[in-house]
């Protein structure tokens, strides 16, 4: 018999993520006992429709937030993207295909801004991405002179690929939902298996010791910039081929709406630590209080208070769990 | 002599044209909107036959949703020192001094689309958002939609803007007195976050009857009956119609009324009102240009969006 003690819940606790996992199975088993439509088939289904969206932007946020950095442009991002391939393919005639080619590109572009300036100038990323937020709104703004595109509703291999639904039983399910989780299983192999993992992870904690050891800290970061613009470009045209529209205003919000799901999964905000596991619970997490808080019959314009304070709580109780892992 | 008197007769011919064309009245006209939307194209098409009908210089400005630009574009006009300026006024309190600055020169103003009577405008046309709120109550009362008890889904996207105060009073002035209460739910402006937010409060209220405050709102109807595993005319549907998926929804069923808000007509009569005040007559009255289109007389409204 070993002498080594099984690992219980106080254990598990201590680790990050999965704590979020404790809070989740709680907010959803609350949900579900205080309505029972929660878990219905239709209410799940329209869960994970809007669910990879925001997930596969919070992917890229978790990895920078892990190296140190911010992005508030996301949101901007995400609805510039679609707004520009729109524009390329109903007014200029250019291919879909190209005009996704040129959209992404425009992501790198500003990824590249983003990390460069922040890198090489040394000015907080949370100035630089912010002010990038309002540059992207304007300008999608600007091109659009403030009205909504009509976006792709053709049937295609795109839309197919990207945004395309099925039925498994009950369920539908969307074609974006496999992105997020190609996508979440790639993100958790470079942060947790590969080398560059441990570098995020080393900048995140100490840039000047990262480097010291021989760790390329400003091109991983400028990388990262570029990697979590191109997957909030990708996450707006999946959402503009969903909903068949591409609007300027896209994505309003969604910056700090991504950050609250990633800081909930127990990704810290300092940098240092992250954990993609942790950032796909708390992405279910947020969608899944956001939903259930309607579904309690909350009244319509008092949903923000509520939603803010489980939010609130939810922080509160992670870090409680987590002080207590630690002093036990 | 025959020679002098045609020569005359063609001075006197080409004096009195182009004093014709120096007495030709110029107007501005300013919209917030942008030149590519439906909505103001077909304003633009409305304002653009009067000015050739009614024989006067039109000079038509967008401003895209820039008050800024617009404010600026105002004060020109002032300057230009023109016979009428017709404008929006999207933002309340935005012309204040603009307005009493071109009435003191001798300008008459008048407002089109959205109004702002503290301004001391002379004229208006276009919808009056209280009297909308009271028409989209009333059309679900007269119908036996609603009763005593119900709850009315109301989304918005911007609750606490003055349209969705106004739309409010008026459906409150129905609702009230019959005991019908209402839910004001906000949607916000994301048009993912839209469909996801009214989805969520369709499955789990299950309301008797919605109304739609705001256009953005309306057009994501047929998605959010699809979410909510809803078919047409599961439940009624009223609120704002300017957009061509609300009418191509009105027309499949999924909505039962819309607001229409003429936008022809809401460019053509300002011109006509500032036309009349050039010509001295009294311009003190506002022209409504507001109707519920259903599935019965939805067909002109869409080809107007087909052809574009």
């Amino acid at each position: 018999m070993s002498d080594t003690p099984k690992p219980g819940l106080a254990a598990l606790i201590k680790v990050p993520q999965y704590a979020s996992l404790v809070l989740l199975v709680i907010v959803l088993g609350t949900f579900a006992a205080l309505n029972g439509d929660f878990l219905s088939p239709l209410n799940v289904s329209n869960m994970l429709a809007f669910l990879p969206e925001l997930g596969i932007i919070a992917l890229g946020m978790t990895l920078l937030l892990t190296a140190g950095e911010f992005d508030l442009s996301v949101g901007a991002t995400f609805g510039l993207v679609p707004v520009v391939v729109m524009l390329l393919v109903q007014n200029a005639g250019v291919d879909l295909g190209l005009a996704l080619v040129i959209g992404l590109a425009i992501c790198v572009l500003i990824g590249l801004i983003n990390g460069l300036i922040v890198t090489k100038i040394g000015i907080s990323s949370f100035l630089v991405t912010l002010s990038m937020l309002m540059i992207i709104r304007g300008a999608a703004l600007y091109i659009t002179q403030g009205f909504p595109l009509a976006s792709w509703d053709q049937p295609g291999i795109f839309v197919t690929l990207l945004a395309g639904d099925f039925y498994i039983g009950p369920f539908r399910v969307y074609a974006s939902i496999f992105w997020f989780a190609v996508l979440s299983g790639l993100a958790g192999y470079l942060l947790n298996r590969a080398k560059i993992g441990n570098w995020i992870s080393a900048i995140g904690s100490n840039r000047n010791a990262a480097v010291a050891r021989g760790v390329p800290a400003d091109k991983v970061k400028v990388w990262l910039f570029v990697l979590t613009s191109v997957l909030a470009g990708l996450a707006g045209m999946i959402s503009a081929f969903r909903i068949s529209t591409a609007s300027p205003v896209a994505g309003t919000g969604y910056e700090l709406e991504v950050i609250a799901m990633v800081v909930v999964g127990g990704t810290a905000l300092n940098g240092g630590r992250g954990t993609i596991l942790g950032t796909v619970v708390g992405a279910l997490m947020l969608r899944g209080i956001r939903n259930g808080i309607v579904l309690i019959g909350v009244p319509g314009l008092a949903y923000n208070i509520f939603v803010g304070a489980v939010i609130l709580g939810m922080l509160m109780l992670h870090a409680a769990l987590q002080n207590s892992g630690r002093k036990g | 002599m025959k020679r002098i008197v045609t020569a005359f007769t063609v001075a006197a011919s080409l004096w009195a044209g182009a004093a014709a064309a120096q007495d030709k009245p110029t107007f501005y006209l300013l919209s917030h909107g942008g030149p590519s939307d439906a909505f103001w194209i077909d304003w633009n098409r409305g304002a653009t036959d009067a000015c050739t009908q009614l024989a006067v210089t039109c000079n038509i400005s967008f401003s895209g949703g820039d008050m800024a630009a617009q404010k600026e574009a105002f004060n020109s006009a002032i300057a230009a020192k023109p016979q009428g300026i017709a404008t929006t006024s999207a933002q309340p309190g935005l012309w204040t001094e603009e307005v009493a600055a071109a009435r003191a020169a001798g300008i008459p103003v008048v407002f089109f689309n959205t109004d702002d009577t503290s301004t001391g405008r002379q004229g208006y046309v276009g919808a009056d958002l209280r009297s909308a709120g009271v028409q989209w109550a009333q059309y679900l009362v007269d119908n036996k939609m609603v009763k005593a008890g119900d709850t009315v889904f109301m989304p918005v996207e911007v609750p606490g803007a003055s349209y969705q105060v106004l739309e409010t009073e008026g459906i409150a002035s129905v609702f009230d007195p019959l005991g019908v209460k209402y839910d004001v739910v906000e949607a916000g402006t994301d048009p993912a976050g839209i469909i996801a937010k009214m989805t969520d409060y369709m499955v789990a209220n299950k309301p008797v009857a919605m109304i739609g405050l705001g256009d953005s709102v309306m057009s994501s109807v047929k998605q959010v009956f699809d979410g909510a595993g809803l078919s047409a005319g599961a439940i009624p549907v009223v609120g704002w119609g300017n957009s061509k998926t609300t009418a191509e929804a009105v027309r499949d069923g999924y909505v039962n009324a819309a607001a229409w808000q003429f936008p022809s007509a809401q460019g053509f009569m300002p011109v006509a009102l500032l036309k009349l005040a050039a010509a001295g007559e009294p311009i003190g009255y506002n022209i409504e240009t507001f109707s519920l289109y259903d599935k019965a007389s939805v067909d002109p409204i869409l080809k107007l969006y087909e052809a574009e």
